[in-house]
This record gives C-alpha cells, sequence and structure tokens, in this order.
C-alpha cells in the first residue's frame, strides 16, 4: 500500500498555474527525487503534501489518510524538512528535540535523543542554542527534529544545502537507512548526481507539470535518441534547455 | 550617493506599499481599510474640545507637560540603552553598503533618510489627531511642526547611540574623542536628578485629586531656575506646535530649526579614520543587539538558563508550543530585568510602607498600579511572545499535527499568561505598598476585594486582548508587524497609539457583553442575597468570556488552518 498517495494535485496562484494534473504515489523503501527547473513546481508540490499549501484541486493521502479530511493523523505521519531550517531562537538543540517528541506525541524521546544527536554529530551541541550553530549544523537540527518520530512519509526540500561533505555522506546514509526501514521519502534536490545515486525514482517537472515518471534507467531509456549521454542531458533535453548540452 | 540611497528608499517604499495595497483585492482587507477610514474620519473631523479639556489644552500647560515628556524620553534612551532600531540595518543594506565604496557619512545619511519615512508617516498620523483647535493654525504648518520635532528627536536618538556604542567599544579612548557630548550629558542628569530631588515633596504635597492640583504643583516646581534651563531646548522643540497664530509660529519654528540643525551637525560632523572604524563596529553591534532585544538572535556563548519546568512528552501537544513560548520569555534579558526589579520593589515597598512617613512607598504603590491598569492596554502590544512571532515560521507550523483552533489557543495563552503574570505582581506590590496606611480610603478590606477580583478577571481580560491582536495578525498579516519586534520611539508612537486606540476599542466591545449581563445579575441578585451576589455575577462574566473566547479561537483556528503562506506573504 502506498505511503504518499497525489492524485490530481492542482495548485493555483490566481489564474497562475504552479503545478496542474500531477498524480504519482510513493510506497514504503521508496525514495522518489522531485527535480526540475526553477518554478517547476517542486517545491509547491512537496509543500502540498506537508499540509502546508491548500492545493486548489486534487487529494492527497499520506499513510492512507486524507489530508483535507483528516490532516492531524495524516500530518502526524510525515516529516517535513524545508531547504531553510526554521528553528526557535530560545530553544536549545535537545529542548527541540523534546518540544517535537510534545508535539508528535514521542513518548519515549529521552531514549531516542542519543541516538538522533550521535548520527546527526551533534552530540557536543545539545546544551547550543541555533545562534551558536553553523549553518549546516541547523539543518542538521532541521533533520533530526525531523526524524525523531520516525515518520512513515519523510518530506526533504534540497535536504543537502548547507552541509559540509561529511554531511552530505551522511544525510545520504540517513535517508537510505529511513527508506530501507520502510519509510516513503520524497526529495526535491538541483543537485542530480544525488538524485541519482539514492532516487529509486524520479518525478521530472517542467512548468507545473510531470514531464517524466520513473526510474532513471526507464527515464534515460525513454530518451533512447540521445544517445544515453547522462541523466544531465536527459534533464535538459527534458526541460527544453538542451542548447548547451553538447559542449 | 545621496541620489542612490533616495533611490534606494523611495522604491523600497514605493514597492512596499503597493505590495500592501495589492492586498486589497481581498474582501477582508478592503473591510479593514473602511474601517480604517471611518475611524480616521471619527477621530479627526467629529473631534471638539470639551469644556473640560479646554483649560488643560492651555499653551503653557502643553508646553509645560510635552517638554517634560520629552525630557524623559531623552533621559530615559541615554541611562537605559537608545540602539535599539536606531542603527539597525537590514541584512541586504548590510550585503550591499557595508563592503560598498559608502564612508561612515555615507550611511549616516542613508539612516536618516530612510528614518524620514516612518517620521512623515507619523508626522501625518498626528497631525490628524491634534486637532486644529488645540494645536497650531492649520494642518499643513502643524506637520511642518510634528516633523521639525521628530526628526530633531531622530537624530537626537542617532546621535546618543553613536556616544554610547563608542564608550562600549573604545572604553578610556572613546571617552577622550566624546568628552563634549559626555560633559554635557553628565552636567544634565546631575542637574536632573537635583531638580526631582527638589520637586518631589512640591509634587508629594500636591492636591493629586484634580489634574490642575498636580499640573500646578509641576509648573512651580518647574519654573525654578534649574529646571527652566533643563526644559527649555524641549520647550522650543514644542512651541511651534502651540502656537496660536501664523506669526507666533514663525517665530517659535526657527529656534526649534536651529536645534534640529545643530543635531544634523552633531551626528555627522565627525568622519575621522577613528570614527569610521567605531562606526562599522557599533552598527554590527548594534544590529546584533536589536536582533538580540527583538528576538531573534539570542547572543552566542550566552549561558543557557534552564527552562521553569521540563516539558513531558505526554499531554496536549500543542502544550509544547506554550512551553516554547514561555521558554523564550524567561531566556530574554528584559524579562530577567523585569522580575528582579519587581521582586526587589516588592520587598522594598512593603518595608517602607509601615514607616511612619510612608510618601516614598505610596508613590512606588501608585506607581505600580498605574503600570498594571496601563498594561491592560500597552501590554497587548508590548508582549509578542505568540503568534505575531510565530507567524513568521508558519510553513513549520502548518506542517505539526495539531489543529488551527489548537495552537492558536497554546500560542494566546502564552502572551496571556506572560502579561498577567506581570500586572498581578505590580497590583501585588501596590497592596503592599499601601499594607501598612490604616487612613487610606478604600479601606482595606477593599483594596483585597480589588486585588482578588484581578486575580479572577485579569486572565480572562488578558486572554481576549491577546485574541484580538493575535486575530489581527492572522487576517491581516500584510498589513500587521510580524515578528518580537515593534516600531519603536518617540517617532513611532503615533502609529502606536493609534493601533492602541483601535485595540481598546475592540476590547471594549468584547467586554461589553459580559459585563452588561454580569452587572445586571448582580443588580438583581443584590436585593436577595447582598454582597454575595458578586460571586454568580463573576461566574456569568467569566461563563460569557470564555464563551466569546472559544467562538473566537475556533474561528480563528479555521483562519489559520485556511490561510496559505505564499498568497499571505509569509512563511
Amino acid at each position: 500500500m502506498p505511503v504518499i498517495e497525489v492524485e490530481g494535485l492542482q495548485k493555483l496562484y490566481g489564474d497562475f498555474p504552479a503545478v496542474q494534473g500531477l498524480s504519482f504515489q510513493v510506497g514504503p523503501g521508496e525514495v522518489l527525487g522531485l527535480v526540475g527547473p526553477n518554478g517547476a513546481g517542486k517545491t509547491t508540490t512537496i509543500r502540498s503534501i506537508a499540509g502546508i499549501i491548500i492545493p486548489s484541486a486534487g487529494t492527497i493521502r499520506i499513510a492512507g489518510h486524507d489530508l483535507a479530511q483528516d490532516p492531524v493523523r495524516a500530518k502526524a505521519a510525515l516529516a517535513f524538512i524545508p531547504d531553510e531550517p526554521h528553528l526557535f531562537e530560545y530553544l536549545t538543540v535537545e529542548e527541540h528535540l523534546r518540544f517535537v517528541g510534545r508535539l508528535y506525541g514521542v513518548t519515549d524521546v529521552s531514549q531516542r535523543i542519543p541516538g538522533l544527536l550521535e548520527e546527526m554529530d551533534l552530540t557536543e551541541k545539545r546544551g547550543s542554542l541555533p545562534g551558536e550553530l553553523s549553518r549546516g549544523m541547523k539543518q542538521k537540527l532541521a533533520i533530526a527534529c525531523g526524524l525523531l518520530h520516525e515518520p512513515q512519509a519523510l518530506l526533504l526540500d534540497e535536504p543537502l544545502t548547507g552541509l559540509d561533505p561529511v554531511g552530505i555522506r551522511r544525510m545520504k546514509a540517513t535517508i537510505m537507512r529511513r527508506a530501507a526501514a520502510g519509510a516513503a521519502v520524497m526529495l526535491s534536490s538541483h543537485l542530480l548526481h544525488l538524485v541519482e545515486e539514492i532516487c529509486t525514482r524520479l518525478l521530472v517537472l517542467q512548468r507545473g507539470r510531470v514531464v517524466a515518471l520513473g526510474t532513471t534507467a526507464e527515464i534515460m531509456a525513454g530518451r533512447s535518441d540521445l544517445g544515453a549521454r547522462s541523466l544531465e542531458d536527459v534533464f535538459l533535453d527534458l526541460i527544453g534547455q538542451d542548447e548547451g548540452a553538447g559542449l | 550617493m545621496i541620489r542612490t540611497f533616495g533611490y534606494l528608499a523611495w522604491r523600497s517604499a514605493h514597492n512596499r506599499i503597493a505590495r500592501q495595497v495589492r492586498h486589497l483585492r481581498s474582501p477582508r482587507y478592503v473591510a479593514a481599510l473602511l474601517l480604517g477610514l471611518a475611524y480616521l474620519w471619527f477621530a479627526v473631523i467629529a473631534q471638539r474640545p470639551t469644556p473640560a479639556t479646554a483649560d488643560l489644552a492651555d499653551p503653557r500647560w502643553l508646553e509645560l507637560v510635552g517638554a517634560l515628556a520629552l525630557l524623559g524620553a531623552v533621559a530615559w534612551g541615554w541611562i537605559f540603552g537608545v540602539e535599539r532600531r536606531v542603527l539597525a540595518f537590514s541584512p541586504a543594506e548590510v550585503t550591499f553598503l557595508f563592503p560598498g565604496p559608502v564612508s561612515r557619512r555615507g550611511l549616516i545619511q542613508f539612516k536618516l533618510l530612510r528614518s524620514q519615512l516612518l517620521i512623515l508617516f507619523n508626522a501625518l498620523i498626528w497631525t490628524l489627531i491634534l486637532s486644529r483647535e488645540r494645536f497650531g493654525v492649520s494642518p499643513w504648518l502643524r506637520v511642518v511642526s510634528i516633523w521639525v520635532l521628530l526628526t530633531t528627536l531622530s537624530f537626537h536618538r542617532l546621535g546618543a547611540s553613536f556616544v554610547r556604542t563608542s564608550l562600549a567599544e573604545h572604553g578610556r579612548l572613546g571617552l577622550r574623542h566624546r568628552v563634549v557630548s559626555l560633559a554635557v550629558l553628565g552636567t544634565v542628569l546631575i542637574a536632573l536628578t537635583w531638580s526631582i530631588g527638589e520637586a518631589l515633596p512640591r509634587l508629594a504635597d500636591a492636591d493629586a485629586r484634580t489634574p490642575f492640583g498636580f499640573l500646578s504643583a509641576l509648573g512651580e516646581a518647574a519654573a525654578q531656575p534649574l529646571p527652566t534651563a533643563l526644559t527649555y531646548p524641549f520647550r522650543l522643540m514644542i512651541r511651534p506646535l502651540t502656537a496660536p497664530s501664523v506669526a507666533a509660529w514663525l517665530q517659535a519654528l526657527w529656534p526649534a530649526l536651529v536645534l534640529l540643525v545643530l543635531h544634523y551637525i552633531w551626528v555627522v560632523r565627525s568622519d575621522t579614520a577613528f570614527e569610521e572604524a567605531a562606526a562599522a563596529v557599533s552598527l554590527q553591534r548594534a544590529q546584533a543587539r536589536t536582533e538580540r532585544r527583538a528576538g531573534t538572535t539570542p547572543r552566542a556563548g550566552a549561558r543557557v538558563t534552564a527552562p521553569l519546568f521540563r516539558l513531558s512528552p505526554r499531554g496536549w501537544p500543542a502544550g509544547a508550543i506554550l512551553w516554547k513560548n514561555l521558554v523564550a520569555v524567561t531566556r530574554t534579558q528584559r524579562l530577567r530585568n523585569v522580575v528582579i526589579a519587581m521582586a526587589a520593589g516588592a520587598v522594598i515597598v512593603t518595608a517602607l510602607s509601615f514607616e511612619p512617613e510612608g510618601t516614598l512607598a505610596e508613590l512606588a504603590g501608585w506607581f505600580a498600579v498605574t503600570w498594571a491598569a496601563a498594561l491592560t492596554v500597552i501590554g497587548p502590544q508590548w508582549v509578542r511572545n505568540d503568534l505575531r512571532g510565530d507567524l513568521l515560521k508558519l510553513d513549520m507550523l502548518r506542517s505539526y499535527p495539531l489543529r488551527g483552533g489548537s495552537i492558536v489557543i497554546a500560542e494566546v495563552s502564552a502572551s496571556a499568561l506572560v502579561l498577567t503574570v506581570i500586572q498581578l505582581s505590580l497590583l501585588v506590590i501596590g497592596y503592599l505598598a499601601f499594607l501598612g496606611n490604616q487612613s487610606m480610603d478604600p479601606p482595606l478590606h477593599t483594596r483585597t476585594l480589588v486585588l482578588v477580583a484581578a486575580f479572577v478577571f485579569l486572565p480572562g481580560i488578558n486572554f481576549l486582548g491577546m485574541i484580538i491582536q493575535n486575530g489581527a495578525a492572522l487576517l491581516y498579516p500584510a498589513w500587521v508587524r510580524l515578528g518580537s519586534g515593534r516600531p519603536a520611539g518617540v517617532e513611532a508612537l503615533g502609529q502606536n497609539m493609534l493601533m492602541m486606540v483601535v485595540f481598546v476599542a475592540m476590547l471594549a466591545v468584547t467586554l461589553l457583553l459580559p459585563v452588561a449581563i454580569g452587572g445586571g445579575a448582580f443588580l438583581l441578585l443584590r436585593g436577595v442575597v447582598n454582597g454575595w451576589a458578586a460571586i454568580p455575577a463573576a461566574i456569568l462574566v467569566l461563563g460569557i468570556m470564555a464563551f466569546e473566547a472559544a467562538v473566537l479561537v475556533d474561528w480563528l483556528g479555521g483562519v489559520f488552518e485556511r490561510t496559505d503562506p505564499a498568497a499571505a506573504g509569509i512563511g
């Protein structure tokens, strides 16, 4: 049974369609990469699934709960990690986790915190305020907060922004570990090598519409006329920006 | 360079206003605009001086009270710090202007130019607020008078902030470079302290039952040579506002203009290398300090105090938001100072109240009680650890597995709780201050009843007040300033007053029903059970207030769930 189900998603801003006719599913253990040029509708899509934006049309179900009809249970099953970490300036690292634990009803929060801090390399910073953390550490804390309640659906918007090479490697391992544990992961990124490396399927958006959906191999096979040069070439061709691809 | 700054300031203001005007496509914003215009019309056109206020509007009293208020505001700024906002540059301004080929003088001129937008806006508001009959000969002359006054004050705050930050950064070196400013300041502060000491007995003996009794005593105290000298510059600043004719206005304006020019020279005169470095550091420091005070960035490396209580993982999920907001308040320096001052004040006034000459304790008592009452009106604008701060993180709030109503309750409860605790503490201080006074009217048992009533009703009143404030932020996020900070200083007093009057009107409307029904019940039952009628009446009042709060929370919860962060321009 899919964890994330999106059917006929549409979001209009005035008359402008940010996203239209979007339908897809993400099952347990899958990592769906959302790619597309700036303004393609990636963030709108991911924020709609996170319950932040109200869609103009369509249905979204998280772990079987309709997001519009039963938002609390649907949101309890997911975690949204934005590209820009939004932290509370007066809560320490550990207090952020306790705060999130209460929100999501994680009764064994004290037992989970040490492991998560270790995983995110934040153990030494557990008593620090966000003002004392680097950009990368803040991002790690936001990720730790998202992982605390072991969500069935994990939504990440540009998850590697601000991370150093070690952080990037850890982050990739974390994402894959969660997927292997049965979470449905959906991430948006401009880094094609990342999505190629860790995503089991890709969803390519252009002007709010799906231009490709499938595994990397399937998408590349669909454009065999390009001579299967690279995912980047295929991506640029799909979005109609391949003028410089041969350079 | 000034043309570039002008372009930046003008285009930013233009685009900001255009963006806010675009929200008028929403009926909600149109309704607010119409209500606002109706309110302004009522406040400006309909206002007429009443016979009772006509005497108080005598130019001499206005000049005296205005000059003392300005003196107090300026002294407060020097003693307790004036950096707040004065030197705050936006991140974009820091990014583009600080590394750019812009001198210190250029930065200051930009800041002065930028502050003119706020000043002009507030000059307009004050021109509308102050009726023609009482202030000045025409609205056009009045707006010039107010602009001169507010601009001078703005320059003064900027100059004062330079002196303070220069001292903080450079110690003795800064002392040497600011010797003239500091000598003037020291002389003024000593003279001020001495004058207050001299005036206190006269004011304590004044007949405080009528405004004239107190004003007369104030006038006499201010007429002494030293207070006259101290208030003279401030009188010069106020005088154009109270001039009865065009000729008098012209005569009063030029000294005020001279003061303005002197302040301008004071602020921009120095451009030595030392000043360049000091200004750069002070600007950065001031910005960080502004952010900390506004609650955006606590000082890095500062010791983190333990929260008042540990958050249990079990219980009402939205309780986490309430806890988070209370933790934020307890970790701000300002609140700690308030708590320490209150605790010390309570001990001192209690001890003093049993002294045979309890004047000082009673003065402190009246001060505390007056502040507690005033906080009912100004507190909800001042205490902002609620949705007004968190709406900037609307994305995160919306992703939490909580109903909108739960979030609204948790957010509103946090600030209502903080305000109530501060007010009740002040009332307890006031109560203790008069504890030893056996001859006071009202007697002790009445004062005790009033205190008990405050404990019963204030939480509800503050909760409703905070719902109004949070509701305004939720309904009009594009027009209400979000975040912990708000326009501050004398320059922004006009718009803050305008907001306060609107808030008071809305709170009064909200309290009308419970007070009317509760009052009616009390009058009906009093004949049967005497004073005990207060108990069912109070229960009725609280019940209706709770019902109103539930309806408002439910409605605002729905608004929260329907608010699109992108469309609202937040998150």
